[in-house]
């Protein structure tokens, strides 16, 4: 009999504390992402297109912990999205932890893949920066080769036969094309995490970062050549065009920065920050923010020639196409600002979250939403050619 | 506007603002803003707080006479209940004064467990989510990301050593307002909620950012700090050795008074100011009508039972 009552006692408590922590853990977590998911867009060369897509495990773990994810690199026809190869990136565990803890370090891959040569380059949330042969998919080199760094956010570049990419670790790493070791010189410590891509022009390497500054440093000895004090920290990827850098931040501004000495030309106020890279067409600096809005810039003076207001912040890159700039926004609406008139037009909706830089070839774009389908569109009419799940 | 969107309007909005705020002006220090800001809400709530601290302590001083009542009608519910609610009223103990602070107070408690796991923000998804919440304030725009070191910690990942603070803490602000229960499957059950709770917090710990287990250490140790000022050690201390504190006289004298209550139709002693526990209560004492009746001889011979180390009984003169 006392057993019996013992046991609902406890039964009863237990009940009790895990409806407690339930409630705590689904109110604590509700609304906030704990586990990285990646945001990779493809590239095109030669005709295939790379993704680097993650791969959510089935199950999560404990109240609102996700499922682990899992990124790989896939081949694809960029006619048809015929699958040529994929490779695995390793990187985490099946199974989430409990709470809000995510289950090990994900390989979610952010950056877009890099192509040069017979590789095709990738770093991933993991701290690992992969090279794989383009025809074969087979591993080429991992660096580093035991261990991990800190996530890497950002995408890689490739120049001067050396790959390049920022790591939260704050440093910048310059690692030999054909083999993955690192370079003399390297890495380049800043003082805070680095989630922006770099930008290598001549002998120039140019990156934003946490502490609010952008750095200009020699891309093949790593010796620092001068850097810029903003007000925001810094995750966009410099646009280098007629010896000027073009930039924003998280201030809020845009700015314009002579290439050679990190002088202030000029900038501009906008209402939101500015994740994105800006491109350029014909003088003109067009520039998504988190406002929502296009700013297209002169990009002598930094006078506003348009403010395309889109409707949803711009987080993804935009892409140029026959004069006309293809915007995406977060809300998965796809637009097309003509470069001569600066007036927009709806080119599709597919209603899913875009974070994925936008990439184009041939007169189709492809983009990669959050929801893991890849899309084909028409630049011109935004007809949906073709599209795939990718998991 | 639907209910998501007036909670992060109301709560969310402002707390994460002010998060990031406070740390900007603490040296970029997200680590000490998460204190302040605790210790700040702890402090508006505090008259709150208080109520309810005291509500469950005068709830706990007359755990013994509920026992005694729920053992007397166990097989009449209706009268149970009038007889607990007849005590409530006369001891001046309300069970929602319990409850209703409490029922205010978790709306603001879990509007800054989430500000604190927003605005910690370690991957771009969740950068990108937290900049809809930012008010146009230059300073908080030019203060984000935020620095998630403290101390040794990552404040993003769990830590053992703070887990085990938390879990600690949480075991003495429990054992203070523990009260000793007569009734041996009642006990059992304090005993595991005393273990299990911090335990399985401390657990809880370790898999959440350390952020939020120092919002949880500050607010525990906040709460030690009101107990000990309200009861002093409580439970953490045994009976024979718990020195009389007397620093929350208010339901104490009315409990007292109950416990002195004379049979049918006696006047009921009132007193007519607070007194430091154990001083005799001799000269306080205008009276009033009874209201109904006292409590019935067992219940009397129950309460008239010497408790060890309450020194606040009162005498009948």
């Amino acid at each position: 009999m006392r057993i019996r009552k013992n046991t609902v006692v406890i039964g009863k408590v237990s009940l009790l504390v895990v409806l407690l922590l339930v409630g705590l853990t689904v109110l604590g977590c509700y609304g906030t992402k704990t586990s990285p998911e990646g945001g990779s867009g493809g590239v095109v060369a030669d005709g295939t297109l790379f993704l680097a897509p993650s791969v959510k495990q089935a199950g999560g773990g404990f109240g609102c912990t996700p499922a682990a994810v899992d990124s790989k690199l896939v081949a694809l026809s960029a006619a048809d999205g015929t699958r040529f190869w994929e490779i695995p990136l390793e990187g985490s565990s099946s199974g989430g932890g409990f709470g809000c803890a995510p289950a090990a370090t994900p390989a979610a891959i952010y950056g877009s893949p890099a192509v040069a040569g017979e590789l095709v380059y990738v770093g991933g949330y993991n701290g690992k920066i992969y090279a794989i042969n383009a025809s074969s998919g087979v591993l080429r080199w991992v660096y580093p080769r035991e261990g991990s760094l800190e996530p890497i956010i950002g995408g890689v570049i490739v120049a001067l036969d050396r790959v390049y990419f920022g790591c939260s670790d704050g440093k910048v790493y310059a690692l030999d094309a054909a083999t993955g070791d690192i370079q003399q010189g390297f890495p380049f410590t800043t003082g805070g995490k680095i989630w922006a891509t770099p930008a290598v022009s001549g002998d120039t390497l140019y990156i934003g970062c946490f502490d609010k500054k952008l750095y200009a440093f020699n891309a093949v000895n790593g010796t620092k050549q001068w850097e810029y004090l903003a007000e925001g920290a810094i995750v966009s990827t410099p646009l280098v065009y007629n010896d000027t850098v073009y930039i924003g931040s998280f201030d809020r501004n845009f700015y314009a920065l002579d290439a050679a000495s990190g002088r202030l030309k000029w900038q501009f106020p906008a209402e939101k920050w500015f994740w994105t890279k800006a491109v350029v067409y014909n003088g003109t600096i067009y520039a998504g923010c988190f406002d929502g809005k296009v700013y297209a810039l002169g990009a002598e003076n930094g006078q506003e020639l348009a403010a395309v207001d889109l409707g949803s912040a711009i987080y993804s890159w935009p892409v140029l196409v026959d004069g006309r700039v293809i915007v995406a926004t977060e809300k998965g609406e796809i637009y097309a600002i003509d470069a001569a008139s600066n007036q927009e037009t709806l080119l599709a909706d597919i209603e899913e979250a875009i974070y994925a830089p936008l990439s184009a070839e041939g007169g189709v774009i492809y983009i990669y939403s959050q929801e893991q389908n890849l899309y084909a569109l028409n630049a011109d009419s935004g007809a949906n050619l073709w599209n795939l799940t990718i998991k | 506007m639907g209910i998501g969107d007036i909670w992060n309007l109301i709560a969310m909005q402002p707390v994460m603002n002010t998060l990031i705020v406070l740390t900007s002006y603490l040296f970029n220090n997200f680590g000490v803003a998460i204190i302040v800001l605790t210790l700040a809400v702890n402090g508006i709530i505090f008259p709150l707080t208080m109520k309810q601290v005291r509500a469950s302590k005068a709830m706990q001083d007359l755990q013994p006479k509920i026992a005694e009542l729920q053992k007397k009608y166990a097989k009449e519910k209706d009268k149970l209940a009038k007889e607990q609610m007849r005590l409530f009223k006369e001891s001046g103990v309300s069970p929602a004064g319990c409850l209703l602070p409490m029922l205010v107070q978790m709306p603001i408690w879990i509007a800054l467990f989430q500000s604190i796991m927003r605005v910690l923000a370690v991957i771009p998804e969740n950068l990108v989510g937290l900049s809809g919440f930012l008010y146009s304030w230059p300073i908080v725009y030019t203060t984000l990301p935020l620095e998630n070191h403290f101390l040794w910690l990552n404040l993003a990942t769990g830590d053992v050593f703070l887990a085990l603070l938390v879990g600690g803490t949480m075991w003495v602000q429990q054992k203070m307002v523990m009260a000793p229960a007569t009734d041996p499957s009642k006990q059992s059950q304090s005993t595991m909620m005393l273990w299990m709770m911090p335990i399985m917090f401390a657990w809880l710990t370790m898999t959440f950012p350390s952020g939020l287990a120092i919002f949880w250490v500050t607010s525990n140790i906040f709460r030690i700090g009101l107990q000990y000022f309200i009861g002093g050690w409580g439970g953490l201390v045994k009976s024979e050795t718990k020195k009389p504190v007397g620093r929350d006289r208010k339901y104490k004298e009315r409990i007292a008074q109950v416990e002195e209550l004379p049979s049918g139709g006696a006047d009921i002693v009132v007193p007519s100011s607070t007194q430091e526990e154990g001083s005799s209560d001799e000269e306080s004492g205008d009276k009033r009508p009874d209201s109904g009746g006292g409590y019935t001889k067992s219940l009397r011979a129950t309460r008239r039972q010497p408790r060890k180390g309450r020194s606040h009984r009162r005498k009948r003169g």
